[in-house]
């Protein structure tokens, strides 16, 4: 049995669209392509699943498996003594600067003196904010690569992190109560608006 | 784009060759290829504003990457295994900005590069008939088919409720069949293979395979020596009557290259 070169535009499209070196620097202009160059092309990857039980074999994504565990329980964020973690959820925060923009995932904590979003490959903070510097915060819902997604606008400081998670209004009520718990007033923005 | 933009470097792939040659006007929008060389490695490139491509027209967008594809496959020909990059992405600066980047990142490229090299991605798809498939399941299990004669005789209702536990039985040895044979598959590939991933989604197949039930797909990195043997061991499942494989390839490394922590 000899590989055919039998692809089909399709099969090209989501390889150099979904796969290839991306690279994240300063350096370079990371660009998710799919969102760019219009949707419908999205909608012409539409996929056909297979019906595999991956649990089964998981062992031969080795190293997905691997990158994911150590997500899970290794290298836990550094905490001030006697901080307490109230609240962790996976998520992301979105990332503007130029022409790069995306969204950054990584372990949402939600501690008694502050929120932030925690990278564990490699071990970075990359958000920050203490709950008294919280002005306001705002759910709402955008559009991202065809799909309806909740988020949270979190005003520090007069900079405005939006956040992402999978159940966004459990996480803002997260926020709610350790603000509750550290006496700070809740703004008065803190309608939810849809 | 507009006419402030910054220079910039559209990058195809990253490929082994000390040499600043010249692919042509090859790459998108009839842009000419070159190569931006650090030691006996290179990146291909065409010069740009530093300004993602963006259109809202699809059929541009999929001649830009057919484009894009093109190069690869012309770099592959030309310099043996690449590592390949997505669609559209862009280096803020000129050359000198990507050479300097593939210096820093030089012994990392090169050991991609090394790891990849005499070796292609290939994409391995196996399906399955579903109606012979279930008839093998009942085959084998006699109390399936003491149940599945005794249905006709059966008053309407009763029937009814014992097809339903009949069609429910053929499902379950259905998906245990399917998971080994998808287990099976997988050991063998990973025999030959240097290495294995499973694909959860697959985006298109041939309209051979279109009335048939995928069971399973891998992406795996094969020595240029091995595929013959590969393609072997894959003919004698794809002999098996109730399945079929779907051989694919060669293609660069989609699959398999990582360049975690560059570009600092």
């Amino acid at each position: 049995m000899k590989p055919e070169r039998d692809y089909g535009l399709v099969d090209i499209l989501d390889r150099l669209l979904n796969k290839g070196v991306i690279l994240s620097a300063d350096l370079i202009i990371t660009v998710a392509g799919i969102p760019l160059i219009g949707l419908s092309l999205k909608a012409a990857l539409a996929s056909i699943e297979t019906m595999l039980d991956y649990g089964m074999l998981e062992a031969w994504d080795r190293e997905t498996r691997e990158w994911y565990k150590r997500q899970l329980l290794e290298s836990d964020p550094p905490l001030a003594e006697g901080e307490v973690v109230l609240y962790r959820t996976f998520g992301y925060i979105w990332y503007s600067q130029g022409l790069i923009s995306s969204w950054r995932p990584g372990f949402w904590y939600v501690t008694d003196g502050r929120i932030f979003l925690w990278r564990r490959e490699p071990e970075e903070a990359l958000f920050e904010a203490f709950l008294e510097k919280i002005g306001s915060i705002e759910a709402g819902s955008v559009t991202d690569i065809g799909k309806e997604r909740e988020v949270l606008d979190l005003d520090v400081e007069g900079r405005i992190a939006r956040i992402r998670s999978s159940d966004v209004s459990e996480f803002e009520e997260a926020i709610r109560k350790a603000l509750a718990r550290q006496g700070i007033s809740q703004p008065q923005s803190w309608q939810i608006r849809f | 784009m507009s006419e402030t933009a910054k220079e910039g470097r559209y990058i195809y792939s990253i490929v082994s060759s000390g040499l600043e040659s010249d692919l042509g006007d090859v790459g998108i929008e009839e842009s000419r290829v070159r190569l931006v060389s650090c030691g006996d490695i290179a990146a291909v490139v065409h010069s740009c504003p530093a300004e993602p491509y963006v259109t809202k027209d699809d059929e541009r967008a999929k001649e830009w990457v057919l484009e894009h594809s093109y190069v690869i496959d012309l770099a592959t020909e030309r310099f043996g295994t690449v590592l390949p990059f997505s669609f559209d992405v862009i280096f803020i600066g000129d050359d000198e900005s990507v050479r300097g980047w593939l210096e820093e990142n030089y012994d990392l490229l090169k050991g991609e590069l090394e790891r990849v090299k005499d070796r292609a991605e290939y994409s391995v798809q196996i399906f399955c008939d579903e109606g012979k498939l279930n008839e093998k399941i009942v085959a084998a299990d006699p109390e399936l088919q003491r149940l599945r004669a005794g249905i006709g005789d059966m008053p309407k209702g009763t029937a009814y409720l014992y097809q339903k536990k009949l069609d429910q039985k053929i499902k379950e040895g259905l998906l245990e069949e399917t998971a080994r044979l998808a287990k099976e598959l997988g050991a063998k590939i990973d025999e030959l293979a240097d290495e294995v991933k499973i694909e959860k989604k697959v985006s298109w197949v041939p309209d051979k395979y279109k009335d048939k039930m995928m069971v399973a797909a891998f992406s795996c990195l094969v020595r240029h020596d091995d595929v013959e043997a590969l393609g072997d061991l894959l003919e004698e499942i794809d002999k098996e009557e109730e399945s079929s494989i779907r051989f694919s390839g060669p293609w660069a490394p989609f699959s398999f290259v990582q360049l975690k922590g560059t570009g600092r």
